[in-house]
């Protein structure tokens, strides 16, 4: 395609006050670029005048104007390259003329002296007529052959929930269900936790209307006494192969070798032959992650509800509740009893009249029992309430270190605090001991003293919901990364959505986890979750059809394009995805899978033979822009000016910039030239090299915080970024240049206001160590 | 405290703490803004917040023998304060009852006093009794009970020639001596439930109750109950104090009225009705105007306070105040005025009023005059207050 380019610089918004908009005009026609200006570039007539030039067939535009995040639709144009020149909020308004003074007239004769903001200026429109000369408009990669159908792992509330959602929807859906029927744990209980308003009294539970209105639904089939094999393939054409539980097949997904597996005895990394070797010993009997299964089934998107066990205290845990005692007994245990009729001891079937209820293990720590929060809190009034309902005499106790109910369900609290009957307190259960035909549970800092004692006939103890995903990947993807989820140990295991803010996301593209699978939910949360679960495949469904990505770069069309030729196998990228996009074949080279992309570009940071590149986004692309930077030295003037370049995470750090330039209360240094960038982990070190070897003096990276709770948008990119930012110290040194010229710094969005001080700080440790040496070569 | 406390949660106590008016009492979230703002409540364990806890526990026997539940003077700050909706004061008012409930003896008469259905047997009770002792009287020959009274000695309209002095005082001598039995029956209990919980709970230094000290204390409690010290540290109800002052003043004043006239007419045998110059007179009419005013003031008050749960007991209580005052008042000008019959059946139910008042006492709310008297110089007593050096 050819280019016909066009650059148009808005003067409104004091843009043309501050700077010297027919010195910028010059720079645009040193190119021999046409710059056209208007006082008012986002008008009716600003934009039309644009129009005007699009219709001639100008095609690839550069607008210097406000930032990219705002004006979006007003500068989209059918068809057209464009690229947004910060000059508002990252120039003029963050660079008040107040503190960074125009040169008089008279300063003006003295070419010594120079205009950082004005040159600030002209440098970004050269990087901006540098990016739109290397980068393509994107063609979406398509799928050849695309199923819309969802599949749905659990059929317990959650899974049936979602299924009927997504059918509403108009979509097929298939769920598969492990065990002989459709309810899940909810089936087998008493009475559910309020759904609606007004949030007071138990209700039956929605198992039985669920399971109706599913066989009701011709949109979803059943499978029951099924489990998933494996999941082959990506987004829009997922292979799956199903099989009745505990069966061996060949379709079985092969796991990865276990550390321990991947040394010899010295604990030297095997080779590559070995490692084949080994992993095809361990995997023996079944099939690599590349063969499809030719009767496997074609689904588009998963939502992984399979839910959670009951946790199983062991026999010597828990002493000091009296676990062991025939009358101690877990939450669980507790429903099962109730929902068989009165609640009874199980030693001697006598009425349980009165009941404690602990909330946490105690042993000094105010830690819940694991795998519990608020759903545990809810359930002990739920079957505190059963204590009332059966015996109008009996009276429940609940010690508590935390009592969580969210939202409208403290009206369910309150309601259940009304109760002559129930009696709470926070307090530290200490401990329960036989105390002749019944128990004695004796507490510690309690509300009504320091050592209390109540006699019960019966202790329930408040322990968690274990996720299926503890022990058991149960997705069983065939991907080269594994077959679950990576990381959870963060999250106690738990399918999390190990992105923050974003629920149901999971570090696999079109595989949406909801449920208890989640996190410790109740009935309730369960269905909101399904639905939120069920909207997200049905968006993946709809963002896979049109080859575009799904959040968090919602409908970008670019995906990675491998340049094979030089490709050397060294599998950077397929370990580095965070997203498991990548598999590879027996010889390491990387098969890309682009509907599993979520187009962070990690890959594109990771491959050292810079072959990854996206059509708007690549090594060239950026490199281009860094190299457009005019690097002043002493040749151009007696003192030159520090030229520091800050590549910015365009998620939180970029906008967190815009920020500073929309309230106006500090300023940060005018010798940085900041490249907004998907995501650090994009961040390739050639960039930086480059950036050195020109003689720019120093380099910054801005992202998310990584770590545990890690804000980063692409989950593992600014921590990758931090790697290879140590690694490039060596490098450094090796070019004589100190390594605290480069650096890399953690923000998120609201801390927008610490982010000049962040700057300076930076620049004013650069300018302490010198100009860069390599100036001037 | 190194004992193990056994918490036995008395439901049927929570249940009636609620009937008594205190059926906020399970709202509580232990948050203490109560405490904070409750403008009279100690430094050292204080109320109503720990009370609010264990009400919610129904633990009678924390809650029934503390002197705390005393101390509280039902200003009302914590009950507008609660973020929670629950009303302290309210729940410390239904334990007053019913630890008055507790120390009074026969359980029956207290249940009786404090249930609106027995109101109408109550009422006919004294009824009965004038009626019945006066007529088994006239069987004697002793008309202490004329239903047509004649005019006195001095053509005056008398309200001894209908119920004859003699047969006024037959009745209430022995009503007040009950009262008094009553009474002293229950505080022996009362001191020794408070003292004890007071040791348990830490809220004092002594180890025993010794008289003298006690005395004292009592000596250095009463000047400032008079005074309203306490009450008019009030916030929400601090406008109660001067209504429930006038009407304190005026039970003290009539009861040194009725004491002043007994020994007239027992020790000086000079018969009513007195000069209305007389200086006991003028006061015995202060004090009757005082007391309709302050009890239709405090009647006022709970009417217009509608996020304070009134109950039977506090009805009761006013209606009482109020038609003693009101009745006196009228009997007494209906008298003046000549009407007789008007002012015999006035009379009549004055005195119906006056035997509930005495007979009553240690039952109903009223009797707070000595639980709160005695719980606040046992307060005083036990140095609770006493800022360590």
């Amino acid at each position: 395609m050819s280019k016909k380019y066009g650059v148009y610089i808005c003067t409104g918004c004091g843009i043309g006050d501050a700077l010297d908009i027919e010195a910028i005009c010059d720079v645009v026609e040193e190119e021999s670029l046409p710059c056209k200006t208007h006082e008012f570039l986002c008008s009716q007539a600003g934009v039309d005048m644009i129009k005007a030039d699009v219709e001639e067939g100008t095609n690839a535009l550069v607008i210097g104007a406000c930032s990219r995040r705002v004006n979006y639709n007003t500068f989209k144009f059918e068809g057209c390259m464009v690229e947004r020149v910060n000059l508002r909020e990252q120039i003029v308004w963050s660079h008040p003329r107040s503190e960074f003074p125009k040169l008089t007239e008279e300063e003006k004769q003295d070419e010594d002296n120079f205009d950082r903001v004005q040159m600030m200026a002209e440098d970004y429109i050269r990087m901006g007529m540098a990016r739109v000369e290397k980068v393509k408009l994107p063609e979406p990669y398509l799928l050849e052959t695309m199923s819309k159908k969802i599949l749905v792992i659990g059929g317990g509330v959650t899974g049936m929930n979602a299924a009927i959602d997504a059918a509403a929807a108009g979509y097929e859906v298939t769920i598969v269900e492990k065990s002989g029927k459709l309810g899940g744990h909810v089936a087998n209980w008493r009475r559910q936790l309020p759904t609606k308003p007004p949030y007071e009294r138990l209700i039956p539970n929605k198992a039985k209307s669920l399971i109706a209105a599913i066989e009701a639904n011709s949109k979803i089939s059943v499978r029951t006494n099924t489990v998933v094999a494996r999941i082959a393939g990506q987004p829009g054409e997922f292979t799956v192969t199903l099989k009745t539980p505990g069966e061996k097949i060949e379709f079985d997904v092969p796991y990865p070798l276990p550390e321990e597996m991947r040394v010899d005895e010295s604990g030297k990394e095997l080779d590559h032959e070995a490692l084949i070797a080994k992993y095809k010993e361990y995997n023996e009997g079944r099939r690599d992650i590349l063969t499809l299964d030719p009767n496997g089934e074609l689904f588009g998107a998963v939502i992984l509800a399979a839910g959670w066990r009951p946790y199983e205290p062991k026999a010597d845990e828990f002493q000091n509740l009296g676990w062991g005692n025939a009358d101690v007994i877990t939450n669980y245990q507790f429903e099962e009893l109730a929902a068989r009729g009165k609640v009874n001891r199980p030693s001697d079937g006598k009425p349980a009249k009165n009941v404690v209820f602990v909330q946490s293990p105690g042993n000094g720590t105010d830690s819940d029992f694991p795998f519990t929060g608020s759903v545990t809190s809810m359930v002990a009034l739920k079957q505190a309430k059963y204590v009332r309902d059966d015996y109008p005499d009996g009276r429940a106790y609940i010690f508590y270190q935390h009592m969580r109910t969210p939202g409208l369900s403290e009206y369910f609290y309150k309601a259940m605090q009304q109760d002559s009957g129930i009696f709470m307190t926070k307090g530290e259960v200490t401990g329960v001991s036989q105390n002749g035909g019944g128990l004695t549970v004796d507490a510690a800092n309690t509300l009504l003293g320091d050592q209390i004692q109540v006699n019960a006939d019966l202790v329930v103890l408040g322990t968690g919901m274990v996720p299926v995903t503890f022990d058991d990947p149960t997705v069983n993807l065939a991907y080269r990364q594994g077959p679950g989820f990576r990381d959870n140990a963060i999250f106690d295991k738990y399918a999390d959505s190990n992105f923050i803010c974003f629920p149901y996301e999971t570090q696999r593209t079109g595989i949406y986890a909801a449920g208890a699978v989640r996190r410790g939910l109740n009935v309730e949360e369960s269905m909101e979750d399904a639905t939120g679960a069920a909207l997200k495949a049905i968006q993946c469904l709809e963002s896979v059809n049109r080859g575009v990505a799904v959040h968090p770069r919602s409908g970008d069309m670019t995906f990675p394009d491998f340049f094979f030729q030089r490709c050397t196998q060294c599998k950077r990228c397929t370990d580095e995805c965070p997203f498991g996009a990548i598999d590879d074949d027996e010889k390491g080279t990387p098969k890309p899978n682009p509907a599993r992309c979520r187009r962070c570009g990690t890959c594109m940071g990771a491959c050292p033979e810079r072959i990854i590149n996206f059509a708007d986004y690549s090594i060239d692309s950026i490199g281009s822009q860094v190299k457009a930077i005019k690097v002043p030295s002493e040749d151009d003037y007696s003192e030159p000016p520090l030229r520091i370049l800050g590549l910015v995470c365009e998620n939180d750090a970029y906008p967190a910039l815009d920020i500073i330039g929309w309230q106006q209360k500090k300023s940060f240094s005018a010798d940085v030239r900041l490249i907004p960038v998907r995501c650090l982990g994009s961040v390739n070190v050639i960039w930086i090299k480059d950036a050195l070897s020109q003689g720019m003096d120093g380099v910054f990276l801005l992202g998310c915080k990584h770590g545990d709770d890690y804000q980063c948008h692409f989950v593992k990119g600014s921590e990758l970024a931090g790697i290879r930012m140590q690694k490039i110290g060596d490098a450094l040194s090796s070019l004589a240049l100190e390594e605290e010229r480069v650096a890399q710094f953690e923000v998120a969005i609201d801390e927008y206001d610490k982010i000049p001080d962040i700057i300076n700080k930076f620049v004013a440790e650069v300018e302490e160590l010198g100009p860069n040496p390599f100036k001037g070569f | 405290m190194a004992d193990k406390y056994l918490v036995q949660p008395d439901v049927e106590f929570i249940k009636e703490i609620r009937g008594l008016g205190g059926d906020s009492l399970k709202k509580c979230f232990q948050c203490a803004t109560c405490s904070v703002a409750c403008p009279i409540s100690p430094d050292t364990k204080p109320f109503p917040r720990k009370e609010m806890i264990a009400a919610s526990w129904g633990l009678k026997d924390k809650l029934i023998s503390s002197p705390d539940i005393w101390l509280c003077h039902n200003c009302g700050d914590c009950s507008t304060m609660c973020p929670r909706g629950a009303k302290p004061a309210d729940v410390m008012s239904a334990l007053r009852m019913r630890a008055i409930k507790e120390y009074a003896t026969p359980k029956a008469l207290a249940e009786a006093v404090n249930d609106p259905k027995k109101l109408p047997l109550l009422a006919a009770v004294p009824a009965i009794v004038f009626i019945v002792i006066g007529m088994v009287l006239q069987v004697f020959g002793i008309n202490w009970l004329d239903f047509t009274p004649e005019l006195d000695a001095h053509g005056q309209i008398a309200h001894a020639q209908f119920f004859s002095t003699w047969l006024v005082d037959l009745i209430f001598v022995p009503l007040s001596i009950w009262a008094v039995v009553i009474f002293a029956l229950g505080l022996k209990r009362f001191i020794g439930d408070i003292h004890k919980n007071a040791l348990a709970e830490g809220k004092t230094n002594k180890d025993k109750i010794e008289i003298k000290g006690f005395l004292n204390a009592i000596v250095k409690v009463v000047p400032n109950i008079l005074k309203h010290r306490k009450f008019s540290e009030c916030g929400e109800n601090n406008d109660r104090a001067t209504p429930h002052m006038m009407v304190l003043f005026a039970f003290i004043a009539l009861a040194f009225v009725t004491g002043f006239f007994f020994f007239v007419l027992y020790g000086l045998g000079i018969h009513g009705p007195y000069s209305q110059f007389h200086p006991v007179k003028i006061l015995a009419n202060i004090a009757g105007i005082a007391l309709v005013i302050g009890g239709a003031l405090l009647f006022k008050q709970r009417l217009d306070k509608k996020d304070e749960m009134s109950t039977y007991k506090d009805w009761y209580l006013l209606w009482l105040v109020l038609g003693l005052g009101v009745t006196g008042m009228l009997s007494e000008l209906t008298r003046l005025a000549g009407a007789a019959y008007l002012t015999y059946f006035i009379y009549f139910i004055h005195l119906m009023l006056v035997f509930h008042l005495i007979a009553f006492l240690p039952f109903s709310k009223l009797a707070h005059l000595v639980y709160r008297t005695v719980a606040m110089a046992y307060n005083e007593y036990s140095e609770r207050e006493v800022k360590k050096a």
